[in-house]
């Protein structure tokens, strides 16, 4: 895989493969942002696909001054999120099929993490914005602290605040239900 | 007893290294014996969240998602930006710079300014927003500009469709989009930096990203940058809604030959401004 950055300079100088191979490393990333974000498998599809219309629209706009293409692409969808929320008002929770869950599980795992999902999305429902948003930008979307503050225009130190409260107000959320970790 | 600053660095380090090494919650707690009983937990609780997060989408959407991207890829055309005065006509752009610096808004300036893309003076409204753009001085004057250009294109190609020309419904819906692309630029996140370009010697504090700031001497009516922002917003969500359904009232009265057009016109417009609205946030 191409450095990043390399990409992006390609990207700017016309070359479709280059944006090609950004899509197809972040595709599943965001998607999974911004399922774990609004909880709606319809709008998550439609949502994503946006994002990486938004982003080939406006590609010329971004310039690499120490953030990265991945925050760039999490702040378009973060906007999609927010414009979103803001039109419906309301935070919907569907059930989730089996289809968006890793298909690499075995049959046990698969229906205990099915399960985890949909708790995780109704759980998440109980923080605040910003935890919510920590949640899904470091487990959904895989940023790190530093990546995740460029997203959200915070410091790493109020990130890493915000992920510790969130982990605890999602454990209490989840008390009694966290399937055990043997890792 | 440690900080809370230093438990949140201890969970995070723990969470980088589960989460992205590979390690177990046991190595992790090695190094933090006398925090096993309050770390173990929230480990435990972050793995499954882990797992959890894990969705995978559906095969028929990523084949449905990665057709159409590589559609819009193929049919994406590089950025370009208009040259200065737009290509108008040497003549356009003489009269105009002459009657703007010199007279003030003239006669000729003043007609062509109602004028539509089928009117003789339509070359001297377009010259004549180009020197407009060319005078404003800040970043926030710009875009205040380019959503009243924005505003304008629409009219024009309301106008055009009921005349049935569809290459220049064509070529205003392209003008429109080089304006709301340059007012997402302008609005942007990484324009942040940009718009104290025509700032004051002293300039004041760096400004969150996407900000904007009115940063000539042109604000006189005693409204503050956020004030201007918030106007700026304020109409920008009015277009939002105003512009496509213009046009697509028009695109019910549009003759066939034209409708084609008008659609792709419709869907730019309508994701050009919740671009520049998300940039504004």
């Amino acid at each position: 895989m191409q450095d990043e950055q390399n990409l992006i300079h390609l990207v700017k100088q016309g070359d479709k493969e280059a944006f090609a191979q950004l899509y197809e490393n972040h595709f599943d990333k965001i998607y999974r942002y911004v399922v774990l974000r609004i909880g709606n498998k319809t709008e998550a599809e439609d949502m994503t696909q946006q994002v990486f219309l938004n982003a080939l629209r406006s590609v010329s706009t971004f310039k690499w001054k120490g953030v990265p293409f991945s925050s760039w692409l999490f702040r378009i969808a973060h906007n999609l999120v927010v414009d979103y929320m803001r039109k419906e008002k309301r935070q919907t929770i569907v059930c989730l099929d089996e289809s968006m869950v890793s298909s690499d599980c075995g049959p046990q795992l698969l229906a205990e993490q099915k399960l985890d999902t949909e708790q995780l999305i109704r759980a998440t429902q109980k923080l605040t914005a910003a935890q919510r948003e920590v949640i899904s930008l470091r487990f959904a979307g895989g940023l790190s602290v530093a990546e995740a503050a460029k997203v959200m225009g915070k410091s790493e130190g109020a990130v890493k605040a915000l992920q510790h409260s969130a982990v605890i107000n999602l454990r209490k959320a989840l008390s009694g239900s966290v399937p055990n970790e043997n890792r | 007893m440690k900080t809370d600053k230093e438990l949140n660095n201890i969970l995070n380090e723990c969470l980088e290294r589960l989460l992205v090494k590979g390690e177990t919650i046991e190595q992790c707690l090695a190094n933090y014996p006398e925090h096993t009983a309050e770390i173990e937990p929230l480990l435990r609780t972050a793995v499954a969240i882990g797992r959890a997060s894990a969705v995978e989408p559906r095969p028929e959407f990523r084949s449905r998602a990665r057709y159409q991207f590589q559609s819009a890829l193929r049919e994406a055309k590089p950025q370009r930006r208009l040259p200065f005065f737009g290509g108008q006509p040497r003549w356009a752009i003489a009269v105009v710079t002459v009657l703007i610096v010199l007279l003030g808004a003239g006669g000729t300036v003043a007609a062509a300014d109602d004028s539509m893309p089928d009117s003789f003076l339509y070359p001297v409204k377009l010259a004549t927003e180009e020197v407009r753009l060319k005078l404003t001085a800040s970043n926030l004057g710009k875009a205040e500009l380019y959503a009243e250009l924005a505003d304008r294109r629409v009219a024009e190609i309301v106008y055009m469709v009921n005349k049935g020309e569809s290459e220049r419904v064509e070529d205003i819906g392209q003008r429109l989009n080089s304006s709301l692309v340059a007012l997402a630029g302008l609005t942007s996140a990484e324009a942040g930096d940009r718009v104290f370009t025509a700032a004051e010697p002293a300039a004041p504090p760096s400004p969150a990203p996407g900000v904007l700031e009115k940063s000539d001497t042109g604000v006189t009516d005693g409204q503050g940058p956020g004030d201007e922002k918030t106007k700026l917003r304020t109409t920008l969500e009015r277009y939002l809604v105003d512009h496509p359904a213009a046009l697509n009232a028009a695109l019910k009265e549009a003759p066939e030959s034209v409708k084609p057009v008008l659609q792709k016109i419709i869907a730019e417009v309508t994701a050009d401004y919740e671009e520049v609205l998300q940039a504004l946030d």
